[in-house]
């Protein structure tokens, strides 16, 4: 079977130190406010370290996205600092802060996805995107900040640039995909974009000559030991050179790259199965992500939050991961979005089809 | 000398044949009927979408003409590879295969320069893909 040896991704565990194995998640808050389900959430990267505290977007079914923030940095506690509405017509499903944390887009069932600024405190709508048919899934910034990528029920992935003033156009439009796209996820350094959806398969796209002549330059379905139902999210590992993805196939699989600092120079590194975690999970997975310092977080359609870690004392063949801990009960409903916050002690937040979220931490 | 039953014996024969060749020949007749229908119905409605996105480009360029800085450069590209398109499109050819390929670049091209002129211009007979699956989906 899988002979991969497990070098390059055991480091990724040493932060968290020896007594993971002992660690609990436990509840820190419940955030009510939203009148429907929640469906996304996104810490800002430009928080939670340098003395700045915590802060993060929910987007609902209710047309709103809120912002909530830390109210001081000794503790942990939250508090709703602002409320986007007025300006979605429809479900808001994804939202996306950009990675200097100043400008936050939104993606809506509306068929636009906006582009909001922190003015002073206020969040002000700077643009609004059109030309999707319909629903908006999901919105995703790339590590420079200077390019958007949106994906929509019309089965096209677009790829916005956003100029000088907030001024945004259109670069491309993707056509691959056989279905419904659910997410769209950049590369953490590079800008090559990833795609998953209802066709079970996931996409890359690359510009392999920085001509805005976006193709397609993988595929990765059933015969690359892909997932067999539709694909619901995707996350990568702080290096880059690891992908996870999770399904409606009860699966989560990881996927990994060559070395991405070889990749640096150009060229594109195909991607290929590593390994898949399956018999965890008996409803369908609906999020995954994967914190800097290596533990895989999964949020399902049982209410529960699983959390895996690398399976350091696996032998040759065996289990690359092992589940750390399951919270059963993490909600009352379908959990639909779990996101590792920025920081040095990063706190879980989870968002829930019961509309609330909740914030847990990692400790003994 | 003849078998007197003969033409009785072939009797069912015939009229087999005979009721095949008068449907025959009525379905050759109907069905370039039918053919000659739908030819008109798709044939008018590619040279009507087809004649959509020229008057779209036309009036365009004529915008860019009296404006040159008025649509951005990528707004421009498009417009002119939607011109391009336009052209090589084979109208009197329509087994050829390259048919589909370029109509749908057409339409990709078209919601391009839509978006970026925020315009919100839509093509009545653009087959609306919210009309196949009306399911509830997330």
């Amino acid at each position: 079977m899988l002979k991969k040896k497990k070098a390059a991704g055991s480091s990724e565990c040493c932060c968290v130190g020896m007594a993971i194995e002992s660690m609990e998640l436990k509840e820190i808050q419940k955030l009510q406010g939203h009148t429907d389900r929640v469906w996304s959430i996104d810490w800002n990267p430009a928080t939670g370290h340098s003395g700045i505290p915590l802060l993060f977007a929910s987007s609902s079914g209710d047309k709103t996205v809120r912002v909530w923030e830390q109210t001081n940095l000794s503790s942990n506690l939250f508090t709703c600092k602002a409320v986007l509405d007025e300006t979605h017509t429809r479900t808001v499903r994804s939202c996306a802060w950009s990675p200097s944390g100043k400008l936050l887009a939104t993606a809506s069932f509306d068929a636009t996805t906006a582009i909001w600024e922190n003015v002073g405190g206020d969040f002000e709508c700077v643009s609004t995107l059109e030309g999707h048919e319909n629903e908006v899934k999901s919105v995703s910034w790339n590590a420079s900040g200077n390019l958007l990528a949106t994906c929509s029920r019309d089965k096209s992935v677009w790829i916005w640039e956003v100029q000088q003033g907030n001024e945004v156009e259109c670069v491309s439009v993707l056509q691959g995909h056989t279905q419904d796209v659910k997410m769209v996820k950049w590369h953490p350094t590079m800008d090559v974009l990833f795609s998953c959806s209802y066709d079970n398969t996931i996409k890359v796209w690359a510009d392999e000559d920085e001509s805005d002549d976006w193709q397609c330059v993988q595929t990765l379905g059933e015969p690359n030991n892909g997932h067999t139902s539709t694909v619901w999210a995707l996350s990568f590992n702080a290096r880059g050179d690891k992908m996870v993805t999770c399904s409606d196939d009860l699966t989560v699989k990881v996927w990994e790259t060559e070395n991405i600092d070889i990749q640096s120079g150009g060229g594109f590194a195909p991607w290929r199965h590593l390994c898949t975690l399956t018999g965890y999970h008996d409803r369908t997975v609906f999020s995954v992500h994967w914190s800097r310092e290596g533990i895989l977080a999964s949020g399902a359609a049982d209410d529960a939050i699983r959390l895996f870690v690398d399976n350091n004392e696996s032998e040759v063949g065996g289990p690359l991961f092992k589940l750390l801990l399951k919270k059963e009960k993490a909600h009352d409903m379908d959990i639909n979005c779990v996101q590792w916050s920025p920081g040095e002690k990063p706190l879980l937040a989870s968002a829930s089809d019961d509309g609330t979220i909740k914030l847990w931490e990692l400790a003994p | 000398m003849a078998d007197i039953f003969d033409s009785s014996l072939n009797l069912e024969e015939t009229h087999f044949k005979e009721g095949y060749d008068e449907g025959y020949t009525h379905g050759l007749i109907s069905g370039k009927e039918d053919a000659i229908q739908v030819g008109l119905k798709v044939g008018f409605e590619i040279g009507e979408e087809l004649g959509f996105y020229r008057g779209c480009v036309d009036v365009w360029n004529s915008a860019i003409r009296v404006d040159p800085t008025r649509f951005s450069p990528r707004a421009q590209t498009g417009i002119a590879q939607m011109e391009e398109l336009l052209q090589k499109y084979p109208l009197m050819d329509p087994e050829n295969q390259q048919v589909q390929e370029i109509m749908d670049s057409l339409r990709i091209k078209f919601k391009m320069v839509c978006s970026s002129l925020h315009v919100k211009l839509d093509y009545n007979g653009y087959p609306k893909s919210s009309s196949e699956a009306n399911d509830m989906q997330f």
